[in-house]
This record gives C-alpha cells, sequence and structure tokens, in this order.
C-alpha cells in the first residue's frame, strides 16, 4: 500500500504535468498525421472546425475588395487612396471578375480564388447603425445588434444548441489573453495565450511537486464540485498539450506564417486541429485596422495589414491542405469605413464590410446585394449593409457545422439563406 | 488499442460545464467554518478585500457591531496610506479640467494611474467596506473607460465615491448627471424630435427596478421622453460638464408606470422621476437582492432580500443601514466560503496575505496580470457590469491563470518586476520546523487551520523525507518560500470566500 510521501514521489515521475496514475502510460505522444496518412479520422463526426477571426477596428472593406467596376463613384471619393484599376502595373488591383478586384497585398488569396475555395461576402456586417468600436463589437460577437447586455456570445450559444458529446477540454479556443466576447457563456470555452505558456509557472526545480501537490488538494482524481472538475480539465489540457512542441514543428507544403501574434494564433490553431483534439471552434484576433488618418492605398498602414491577413492565411490554406475540406475560416469585422477619404488621407467610421469565408463548403464567388455607390443610395455616406451578417454565420452553421437551431443562435432573427455554400455530403 | 477521447476524458473525471451548472459549486469544508474565530473572519472575508491578523484581532475585542460601526463612519478613519498614494496621483481627485490635463498630455499616465490607484486603494486603505461598496457600485454603474477616461475618472470621484455609502438616491442623482454616464448611454444626445432610449431603459433595468421590476417598453419611451434635454454644454469645451439644455427637451405630458408627470416641466421633472424610482418598491427588491448576491450568496435567500428591501424604504435607500442590516442578519452567517473570488477579489486578497513582507510602490504589470482573468478595471464594455455571480468566473484557463497568479505574487521575491517586491523573511519568522511553518503559513494567508489531509501535502513537500521534524534553516526558506505560498494562495480555500 503506498503512503502518500511515495504517492506524492510518484506523481513528479514522468513527463511534466502527466502523472501516470492519471494518465496510462501507453496513451502515446501525440503525433501529427501528415497529408500522407490514409482515410485520416474526420473530426467533431463529421463537422466542420470553425475558425473565426475578428478584424478589430473597422476594416476598409472597400480598399480590400475593390469595387473598381464603379469608376469615378470610387475614385472620385478617394483621390489619394483608391487602389488603381487592375493592370499589368505593380500596386493595382488584383481582377476577380472585372467589376471587383483584391487589393495587391492580398495575392495570397488569388492563389486561394484560384483553388476555388474562397467565398468574399460584400456589403455585409451588422444592421445597427452604431460607429462606436466597442458597442459594434458586442452587438456582433454577442449575435444581437443593438443589444449588448445578452450576456452569451452567439458562438456559445451555438456550442450550446450543439451539446453533442465532445468532452474535450479543447472543443472552444480563444487564442489570446482574453477570451473573445462570442465565445463567452455557459459552455467551457477556453483562452490560451498560447501553447507553450499553458502549463503551470513556479520554480523549474519544484515544478513537478507543485503539479502533484495542486493535483491532489483539488482531488483531480476524483472531483467533488465545479471547481475540482475545472481543475481536472486543466489537467486533462496540460496533459494532451504536453505532446505538443510548437517549436518543433514544420508546417506542410512550405507554410510560412507570419510571425506576430496573429499568425502564431492561426499557426497553433493549425497544430491542434491536426493533433485532433476535438477543437471545434477556435478564434483568433488581428487589431489595428482602425485607420482614421494615413491610411495608405496600394502601399501604407491598410496595406501592411492586408499583408498579414493575407500571409496568415495563405499560410493557414496551405498548412492545412488536406484538412481544410473540414474546416471553415470566416472573418469580420465590427464595420467597414466610409467611401469618401477625410482630410487626413483616411477614412472615417463606415458601415458595409467584406467578409471571407475559406475552405469547407465555400466556392470561389464573390457574393453582395450589390446596389452600387450611387450617393442616393449609400448609407449616409457609407456603404449600406445588404446581407446581414447572421445569415452568412447561420448558413455556414447550417450547411457546415451541424446546427440547425439558429434561433437559439440568433435570437429573435429570421436568417436569409443564400445556398451560397456547399453543405457537406 | 487505443482508447477514444470520450473514455479519456471520462477517466480523467472532466465532464462538459452544461451539465454542471446546477450542481452545487462548492462541498469542501471551507476552512472558515473551522476556525475558531469563524464569524470574525466571515466578516472579514465578504466585507474587506482580506481578513488580516490586526483586524481579527480587532472584532475579538470590539465585536462584529462596533467594528462594522467603525467602517461605516468612512470619513472619520484615518488612512495614511492612501494619502500617501494619492500624493503622488493628485489628478485622481482635480477638477475635469485638472484630469484632463494629465489624460491629454499622456493619455498612458493618466489611465496607469487611475487603474492602479484602484488595486493600491482596495490593498491599502483603511476604509475596506468603503472601498468594498466603491467596487460594488462601480460595477452597479458600470462605465468603461477606455473612450470615456477623463470623464470616468471624474464620475469615480464625484459620483461613486461621496455616495457609495450614503444614500441611493443620491448616487443615482449624480450617475443621472454624470457626464461620463451620459456620454456612455448616449443621453447627451437624446432630443425631443428623436429620443435616445439606451439610458431610459438601462436606468430602469439595470440601475434601479431591475429587467422583473414591472415596467414596460411603452415606459422606457416615456422615460426617454423625460430625460431629453440631460445634456452636456459643449460650449464650456471639453470635458464638458453636465447641463439641462430646454431646447432639446418635450416639454410634453408623460406617464412611467401609472405616475404622472404633468406637462411644462423641464429638469425637475426628471429629478422627480429620480426620486420615483429610487423609492419604488422594486428597486428596494433589486438593489437589497444585487448586494446580497456580492455579500452573502449567489443565490440571494429570499426572505434577506424581504428583509434588507424594507430596511431600503424605511431608511430612504440609507446604503449603511442596508449593509449593517445584512452583515448583522441570521442568513449572513449560513454561507460561509460559498463566494468565488473574482481575479481582482484574489489578487488583492493575495497582497493583503502577504502584507507582513509586501513592499508594494507602483506596478504597471500587476494591473495587466488581470487582463488574462478577464477583470481588468474599468474595461468591461455592457452597462450591466463585471458580474458577481460565481458562476461567471469559474472556467478552465481562468483557473490556470489563477494558479499561476499565485505564484508569481509568491516570486517576486525574485525582483523580476518592478514596483513590487515580496520579502518572504518577513513572514512566519517564528517558524522553525517544517511542521510549524506550514501552520503558521497557513494561518498567515487563511487564518484558519488546514483539514489534515491537505496539511500533509504540504508537510510532505517541505518537510520531504524529515518530514514535520525538518528543521527550518534560511536554506529551506529560500527554496521553499515562493512555493509553500503559491500552493497556499492556489489552493481551493483561497479561491473562495
Amino acid at each position: 500500500m503506498l503512503n502518500r510521501r511515495d504517492l506524492l514521489k510518484s506523481f513528479g515521475m514522468g513527463v511534466v504535468g502527466v502523472s501516470p496514475a492519471l494518465f496510462p502510460r501507453w496513451i502515446p505522444k501525440l503525433a501529427f498525421a501528415s497529408s500522407t496518412t490514409p482515410a485520416r479520422v474526420q473530426t467533431n463526426g463529421g463537422r466542420d472546425v470553425l475558425v473565426n477571426i475578428f478584424l478589430r477596428g473597422g476594416m476598409d472593406g472597400l480598399n480590400t475588395v475593390v469595387p473598381f467596376g464603379e469608376g469615378a463613384l470610387y475614385y472620385d471619393k478617394r483621390p489619394t487612396l483608391a487602389i488603381p484599376e487592375p493592370s499589368t502595373k505593380p500596386l493595382t488591383a488584383i481582377d476577380l471578375d472585372g467589376y471587383f478586384g483584391l487589393h495587391p497585398a492580398l495575392m495570397p488569396l488569388k492563389d486561394i480564388w484560384d483553388a476555388d475555395a474562397l467565398t468574399i461576402v460584400h456589403a455585409a456586417g451588422s444592421i445597427d447603425p452604431t460607429r462606436s468600436h466597442f458597442d459594434a463589437m458586442e452587438y456582433m460577437e454577442r449575435g444581437t445588434p443593438g443589444s449588448k447586455t445578452t450576456p452569451s456570445g452567439w458562438i456559445n450559444r451555438h456550442l450550446q444548441s450543439t451539446a453533442w458529446q465532445n468532452d474535450s477540454p479543447f472543443r472552444a479556443l480563444g487564442m489570446g489573453a482574453m477570451l473573445q466576447s462570442s465565445l463567452r457563456g455557459a459552455v467551457s470555452t477556453l483562452a490560451l495565450k498560447s501553447i507553450a505558456a499553458f502549463h503551470l509557472g513556479g520554480r523549474d526545480d519544484q515544478l513537478e511537486a507543485i503539479q502533484a501537490a495542486i493535483a491532489g488538494v483539488y482531488a483531480i482524481q476524483a472531483p467533488q464540485d465545479l471547481l475540482q472538475r475545472e481543475a481536472a480539465q486543466v489537467y486533462a489540457a496540460m496533459g494532451m498539450l504536453n505532446g505538443i512542441d510548437p517549436d518543433a514543428y514544420t508546417p506542410e507544403n512550405g507554410a510560412e506564417y507570419p510571425d506576430t501574434d496573429f499568425g502564431n494564433g492561426l499557426k497553433q490553431i493549425a497544430m491542434l486541429i491536426k493533433a485532433d483534439l476535438g477543437l471545434e471552434v477556435a478564434c483568433v484576433d488581428l487589431g489595428g485596422w482602425d485607420t482614421h488618418e494615413g491610411q495608405g492605398g496600394a502601399e501604407g498602414w491598410h496595406a501592411d495589414l492586408l499583408t498579414e491577413l493575407g500571409a496568415g492565411l495563405g499560410a493557414f490554406y496551405a498548412d492545412l491542405q488536406s484538412w481544410m475540406a473540414d474546416v471553415t475560416v470566416v472573418t469580420m469585422s465590427e464595420f467597414g469605413r466610409r467611401l469618401e477619404e477625410n482630410a487626413s488621407a483616411g477614412t472615417d467610421h463606415g458601415h458595409g464590410n467584406v467578409m471571407f469565408v475559406m475552405g469547407g463548403g465555400a466556392r470561389s464567388q464573390l457574393y453582395a446585394d450589390w446596389i452600387g455607390l450611387a450617393p442616393d443610395l449609400l448609407d449616409d455616406g457609407d456603404l449600406a449593409v445588404t446581407t446581414d451578417y447572421r445569415d452568412i454565420l447561420s448558413e455556414i452553421m447550417l450547411a457546415r457545422l451541424g446546427n440547425d437551431k439558429i434561433t437559439q443562435v440568433f435570437p429573435d432573427y429570421a436568417p436569409n439563406i443564400r445556398g451560397i455554400f456547399t453543405p457537406r455530403a | 488499442m487505443t482508447l477514444s477521447r470520450r473514455t479519456f476524458f471520462k477517466l480523467t473525471g472532466a465532464a462538459t460545464i452544461s451539465g454542471l451548472v446546477a450542481s452545487v459549486p462548492w462541498v469542501g469544508a471551507h476552512p472558515t467554518k473551522a476556525a475558531p474565530n469563524r464569524d470574525a473572519l466571515h466578516v472579514l472575508n465578504r466585507a474587506t478585500w482580506g481578513a488580516t491578523p490586526q483586524d481579527i484581532a480587532l472584532i475579538e475585542q470590539i465585536g462584529i457591531g462596533a467594528w462594522l460601526d467603525g467602517q461605516l463612519d468612512w470619513q472619520n478613519i484615518p488612512d495614511p496610506l492612501i494619502d500617501a498614494h494619492l500624493y503622488f496621483y493628485p489628478f485622481l481627485l482635480g477638477t475635469p479640467t485638472e484630469v484632463e490635463a494629465v489624460v491629454a498630455a499622456d493619455y498612458g499616465r493618466g489611465e496607469h494611474g487611475f487603474l492602479w490607484s484602484r488595486l493600491y486603494r482596495a490593498a491599502n486603505s483603511s476604509r475596506q467596506l468603503y472601498e468594498r461598496a466603491v467596487e460594488f457600485w462601480t460595477d452597479h454603474f458600470n462605465i468603461p473607460s477606455p473612450d470615456l477616461l477623463t470623464m470616468k475618472i471624474v464620475d469615480d470621484n464625484t459620483v461613486i465615491r461621496p455616495h457609495a455609502l450614503g444614500r441611493f438616491v443620491d448616487l443615482l442623482r449624480a450617475s443621472a448627471t454624470s457626464p461620463a454616464m451620459l456620454m456612455y448611454l448616449d443621453n447627451a444626445g437624446s432630443y425631443a424630435d428623436h429620443p435616445n432610449e439606451n439610458y431610459a431603459r438601462e436606468l430602469m433595468e439595470l440601475h434601479t427596478l431591475g429587467v422583473d421590476g414591472g415596467y414596460i417598453e411603452k415606459d422606457v419611451k416615456e422615460v426617454s421622453r423625460i430625460l431629453t434635454g440631460w445634456t452636456l454644454n459643449w460650449d464650456a469645451g471639453w470635458p464638458a460638464p453636465y447641463i439641462f439644455n430646454p431646447d432639446l427637451h418635450d416639454w410634453g405630458q408623460k406617464t412611467v408606470l401609472g405616475h404622472v408627470f404633468p406637462e411644462g416641466r423641464g429638469e425637475e421633472e426628471g429629478m422627480e422621476l429620480l426620486e420615483f424610482l429610487a423609492a419604488h418598491p422594486s428597486t428596494a427588491r433589486f438593489i437589497s437582492a444585487k448586494l446580497i448576491r456580492f455579500l452573502v450568496a449567489d443565490q440571494p435567500p429570499d426572505a434577506l432580500i424581504d428583509s434588507t428591501a424594507d430596511v431600503f424604504i424605511r431608511s430612504g435607500g440609507h446604503i449603511p443601514s442596508m449593509l449593517r442590516h445584512i452583515f448583522l442578519s441570521g442568513e449572513f452567517y449560513e454561507h460561509v466560503g460559498t463566494k468565488f473570488r473574482r481575479p481582482t477579489d484574489l489578487l488583492v486578497a493575495m497582497l493583503r496575505a502577504l502584507r507582513p513582507g509586501m513592499r508594494l510602490e507602483d506596478s504597471d504589470w500587476l494591473i495587466w496580470e488581470l487582463e488574462p482573468l478577464g477583470h481588468t478595471p474599468y474595461r468591461w464594455f455592457p452597462p450591466n457590469g463585471y458580474p458577481h455571480h460565481s458562476m461567471a468566473w469559474i472556467n478552465t484557463g481562468a483557473l490556470l491563470a489563477r494558479w499561476n497568479l499565485a505564484f508569481t505574487m509568491a516570486r517576486t521575491d525574485e525582483g523580476w518586476y518592478d514596483g513590487i517586491r515580496f520579502d518572504p523573511d518577513q513572514m512566519c519568522p517564528d517558524a522553525t520546523t517544517a511542521g510549524e511553518w506550514v501552520d503558521q503559513a497557513a494561518d498567515a494567508i487563511l487564518h484558519a487551520p488546514l483539514a489534515d489531509s491537505e496539511r500533509q501535502w504540504l508537510v510532505d513537500l517541505i518537510g520531504e523525507d524529515m518530514g514535520e521534524s525538518r528543521p527550518l534553516d534560511d536554506e529551506l526558506r529560500l527554496n521553499r518560500s515562493s512555493t509553500l505560498y503559491g500552493l497556499l494562495m492556489s489552493s481551493p480555500y483561497f479561491q473562495w470566500m
């Protein structure tokens, strides 16, 4: 019969974060399945992994997916910022369909477009007119435009309404220190600063003893109450992450992620998808889009952000090549920016914006209920919202995430399903 | 054969939270229950930001009632540490113009001072119950600071702090005329032809009656009409002060909850509305329930809501009377160790627990330790304020972050961070063996004895093969201090108060 001291010692042995008594030795260190592995097991019982990218600050959609076909209605309003029409010259728009073009910094997205896996939605967004960053973000993430007292985020309600038997602590992840509002709610979601940081602190020379002591005092082998169960989850998560060495990870197909919080966040999401840990939803942010002055056109502030966005999405797509049929990436921003540039060579808060959807059931198309940029059709000088962002998210849930409980996710809202995405087989 | 992931998790006992929401959050025996001075400790856990041996001794000497009376008479409590602290941040007490001068010159400095002061005052003020009340009302009348830093600093100083232990109606009136509130909830832009309903709604839903308080949509519209013209005087420059603008006001008749407001009245009808709302029975119940959730239990006992609401009505919304009633009620003493410490509660409790060795000057790093925990001061953006219910704060990532905060705090003895340094040799100076050290550390941090099994974990860790009687020398202290104090502060007992 082991006495307590021996048990304590035994907890200290073995891989840091994994006690032999808790995690049987024969559970293999997690290896990454490569694209050459045949018949990869589908994650989540036949549902896409959702990756939600929030572009914070109000991305300028009109210079991201450029409506050059509007001619003077666009160019006259942006004498210094407008992106030139597609041509053989550098720093001009990348033609998509003869009317719209990508900002030149988004060349990686053109590759995905050519691979028939990129849907672009224009003039999309929240119907609430607020131009306050914080209000607009809260409305959008809570899925209730006009109300910011909704206690849960739309993604958490999606998880609540699809509570299939997924007990993984990695069911829903927010990359970054602060959990995104869309993830907040009754279902436990994990804010992950980084895989490397998800471990217990304390002096290195006593780490194992500390881990054993906390495991003991929280009774994680036989948790009795909510806090103890959460503690057990932490240990389960640490144990699972222990098998992942971010420094040793080599993205496939030569993918190179930008070495930024955004790029590293995407890279870690890719790692976690490949590690088959039960990830259903991951959120990651890219901020800095509030280009009130000195926005730049084909080059500059906005262009640099697009370079990072494009490089990140491009790397993610290349790295997850064979997984992409089971992954849907969707981007959103709290609002777009005004058509007319301001006196500081920038743009102020606007309305209608661009959403990118990549992977899964996304075929290359530019979808928009496009009414054009004629002054009388603008929303107080802004591109009007003609596609409610909830329509896009609802259709993704129906077609790709196996969730038909839309009214639970977006209360008091009847989505207009446009048949943009290909449903899973 | 490999286990499916599902079975793997059943082995570890992990389970989805949705199935656990209904279960009792805490079944352990909180050490406070076993403490000889249980009632005193329980009061201090809830009425201060963390019990200290001095406060425990004081209550033993004069009794809970006298201690409460002393704390409620907050203006007469000398507060030398805070006076010294505020000497370095005079703008926090300044006029709006003085605040704006600092913020406009250096936003970061202004924000740092405001956030740091919140933590420093919580940790070091002698007016502990007052600082708890300030916390409660800051959440209740929530205004996030990033967009409105100058005005929120002024709001803290002119709305929350003067009235936190005063009369509710005075607090409400100050809030309704606070430029920060009028901007935040859009009433500053509300005028007769186009009333803005945002503040009107939250005034009733969040600040007074509560969502079930009996008002209907029509009442929201009528209240928004009453409050048209409550705006800012832009002619006075920035930061603009409150002004009632008669040109923007809707002068017609209104009816709210059956109460008629005759036509032809300006600011006075809004003042009357505030008094009406402040005296309403639904407000009495709503405010009582919130106070009880903050101070007693996540599920406020009905009988205590009833009796506290009664005190509210009879005393004209006198906050100290309500607090006295709650802290001396029978129900209060039935809920020991049942409130989960919010991240700021936890951080400040750690600072107070390590007080004998804690040298705290000014630490920007410490403020931002709250960000991964989701409790950075003044950064809750919806108007309902940071939640008070324990369940809002219990999740996987948060738990790991709390454990790491405990160890990081204890390891500030290593001098990594500017402005904060913990000298562990000042703690438990009389201990001579491992066993004594564990007991004295538990007493210093939890103020109560540990259960045998948990005590044994720590004794084994410190004493190793020699056990209880292992001599406590300088080397052992150097090696094990941060671990011992970190473990106590990351234990389940320290998470609950």
